[in-house]
């Protein structure tokens, strides 16, 4: 059973919404990373996304943005990506995801990536894009099923009755839907509107919820409630990163459990 | 499977889902405006009457008669309104905007010419319009933000990565997605996801048409060798594509050469790239083994781009379009002796193409016939050049220039 159905079963066990963190490999260390993976998992979060930082990273904001650019400054390559995720499955049974923009496994080879993220004990994949229909060409599901790797969805606030039933024809895992039409970042309030469509999502899909862009406290938590199964919080957390001259471990740790409270 | 948008194995629309919506509905605009006859009726007079069509070919005699060799013509689209090519594709991305019922228009730039020509038609149309401009670009290119500052246009510049034209159009690209239900975003080339590469060399092909129906009432004949400058590829598939058919005319594309070989030197994709997927589109772009973009230099800002479109990257697959590279300093000897000899200031981008005809005309014999596209005039690059050339008089200008500045 894929990593990622054993913590959606636990879920609905435990009758709760799930919390998915998301790291940027390399950023601020890669030795960083894996200590920040462990304290989250530490502090009661269910999901883990790796991002594997990109040059040119079209679906991210300002704050994914420049940890890419650090992250790749440090000289972060995918193998060391690789070798982090092994590490930390070593440790862990959380669920990790790798975030990749297609570029990336393209030209490390669509097969090898599949393989080596499998053995690096990943559960799936978000690749924010490429859409089905250039999915198909690549092999890049076809690939990641034969590993194992759930190929997880992702739909936004402007996606058509159509393209979600597109999309979710092969849903695997959970289905990845923003909060907001844009790309990553922390918003102060949450536009409720756009997350109407949700509701249709929801009708449609097989698989869990999980909602994320702009979600950055306990109280979007509970406004979300119903509406999504797994809260996905990504840009806050860098940010505290970012804007902590050191000890931001605590502030995370303090953050995280905030939200079980 | 193989779907429409793709040429052979390059091109497609990789993008965020969010963008697909959009994409789709431009994608089907399209379509039926080039059905249209009272759009195409519009476009034609647009151009006619606004932007100064048709471009003249203008045979180069004195260069011609000094290389000793083929016969040179010069498709002069330098003297379209803004200076170059790219208002034609800005005119025809504006009239679909128009028709989406979208009431602004993002743009990204370079060296400013499509900015320009973005805010021009922006201007004329009634759009509000942004663009984005790397600050890097910008340090370059003042003179441009000015105008199109006093055209209206908002100039938004880029902080990240390089600070240069990959990164512009990143930016336009995220404000597009969070602005899709108002906004158009002006692709400035045949890069992009798809419709962009196939509907702005649709557009771009009016350079084509006229070079064919110009050189054959000149000639009696169809060019030997045309050949055209390659950043994104916008004027090269603009001259090229109605002679693709034409099996007799050689076809020559060439990118920058910058100063090196060494990363961070050059632009020449298809010399120092290889195949990847970025900004939308599957193509060759300047990158390492792990996929990301690398550092390119080109004297011409028009040229420094990592990508090249993807139908360029097809045609150079199947061996119809040969790719050469011309140096920063080739390029500025043919900008300098163009003006001499013949008038004609060119763009430092044009002055690539100009620059690889100079290198095979004497090659070649006399009744050979060569046309260079040109694709843009060179006043834009007045401060480079003045720069490159070392001069003087024109540094303390500058200098003098700042105090009367102040004085008055």
């Amino acid at each position: 059973m894929n990593n990622i159905d054993k913590k959606i079963n636990q879920l609905k066990k435990e009758s709760r919404m799930g919390v998915m963190t998301h790291v940027v490999v390399g950023y601020p260390s890669l030795k960083e990373t894996s200590q920040l993976v462990l304290l989250m998992s530490k502090c009661g979060v269910d999901f883990i996304e790796l991002q594997i930082p990109f040059s040119d990273p079209l679906a991210d904001g300002p704050t994914i943005m420049k940890a890419c650019e650090k992250s790749l400054h440090n000289g972060t390559k995918i193998k060391d990506a690789m070798r982090i995720a092994k590490d930390i499955s070593s440790k862990i049974n959380n669920p990790l995801i790798f975030m990749a923009y297609f570029n990336n496994i393209f030209k490390y080879g669509v097969k090898k990536f599949c393989q080596d993220a499998k053995s690096a004990g990943i559960s799936g994949l978000i690749v924010p894009d490429i859409p089905p229909e250039e999915e198909e060409c690549e092999c890049l599901r076809h690939f990641a099923k034969k590993m194992g790797l759930y190929f997880i969805p992702v739909l936004s606030p402007v996606s058509t009755i159509k393209r979600i039933k597109k999309n979710l024809k092969k849903g695997e895992g959970f289905v990845y839907c923003t909060a907001k039409q844009g790309t990553t970042g922390v918003s102060q309030t949450l536009n409720l509107e756009s997350l109407q469509y949700l509701k249709k999502v929801k009708k449609i899909s097989k698989v869990p919820i999980a909602l994320g862009f702009g979600i950055s406290s306990r109280k979007h938590l509970q406004q979300i409630k119903g509406n999504a199964d797994i809260a996905v919080i990504g840009s806050f957390l860098i940010n505290l990163i970012e804007n902590s001259e050191n000890n931001y471990q605590k502030k995370i740790a303090t953050f995280l459990n905030s939200l079980q409270e | 499977m193989r779907k429409i948008g793709h040429f052979g194995k390059f091109g497609g629309r990789y993008v965020p889902e969010m963008l697909m919506p959009a994409l789709e509905e431009l994608e089907s605009t399209y379509e039926s405006a080039k059905k249209d006859k009272d759009f195409q009726k519009e476009f034609k007079e647009l151009l006619r009457n606004f932007s100064g069509r048709p471009t003249p070919l203008t045979y180069a005699a004195n260069l011609t008669e000094k290389l000793g060799g083929a016969k040179i013509y010069l498709k002069n689209e330098g003297l379209n309104i803004t200076g170059a090519h790219k208002i034609t594709h800005c005119i025809g991305q504006a009239m679909l905007a128009k028709k989406m019922g979208k009431k602004r228009l993002i743009a990204e730039t370079g060296a400013g010419q499509h900015g320009l020509a973005t805010a021009t038609v922006a201007a004329k149309f009634g759009f509000e319009c942004s663009v984005y401009m790397g600050e890097e670009d910008i340090k370059r290119q003042r003179p441009n933000v000015f105008l199109m500052e006093r055209l209206g246009a908002k100039v938004i510049p880029v902080s990240f990565g390089s600070k240069t034209l990959k990164d512009a159009v990143n930016a336009a690209l995220k404000d597009y997605i969070e602005n899709v239900k108002t906004s158009h975003y002006l692709l400035g080339s045949v890069v992009g996801p798809h419709p962009y590469p196939t509907m702005t060399r649709d557009f771009q092909s009016i350079v084509g048409k006229e070079t064919k129906k110009q050189i054959k009432k000149l000639e009696g004949k169809y060019p030997d060798v045309i050949i055209a400058c390659v950043g994104g590829g916008s004027n090269a598939m603009g001259i090229f594509y109605d002679f693709i058919k034409e099996k007799e005319v050689n076809l020559i594309g060439v990118e920058a050469g910058g100063v090196g070989d060494k990363i961070g030197e050059h632009s020449a994709r298809f010399k120092g790239g290889s195949i990847g997927v970025v900004e939308g589109f599957k193509s060759y772009f300047l990158q390492d083994k792990d996929g990301q973009l690398q550092k390119t230099h080109s004297i011409s800002a028009g040229l420094d781009y990592a990508g090249v479109g993807p139908e360029l990257a097809y045609l150079q697959e199947t061996k119809r379009v040969q790719f050469q590279s011309i140096t920063d300093q080739e390029a500025l000897n043919a900008f300098d002796l163009l003006a001499r000899v013949e008038g004609i200031i060119p763009a430092l981008e044009s002055a690539h193409a100009l620059a690889f005809a100079i290198k095979i005309a004497p090659r070649l014999e006399k009744q050979k016939i060569i046309v260079v596209n040109l694709s843009g005039r060179g006043d834009k690059d007045l401060f480079i050049v003045a720069k490159a050339f070392k001069d003087k008089t024109f540094k303390e200008f500058l200098l003098d220039y700042t105090k009367f500045y102040e004085q008055y």
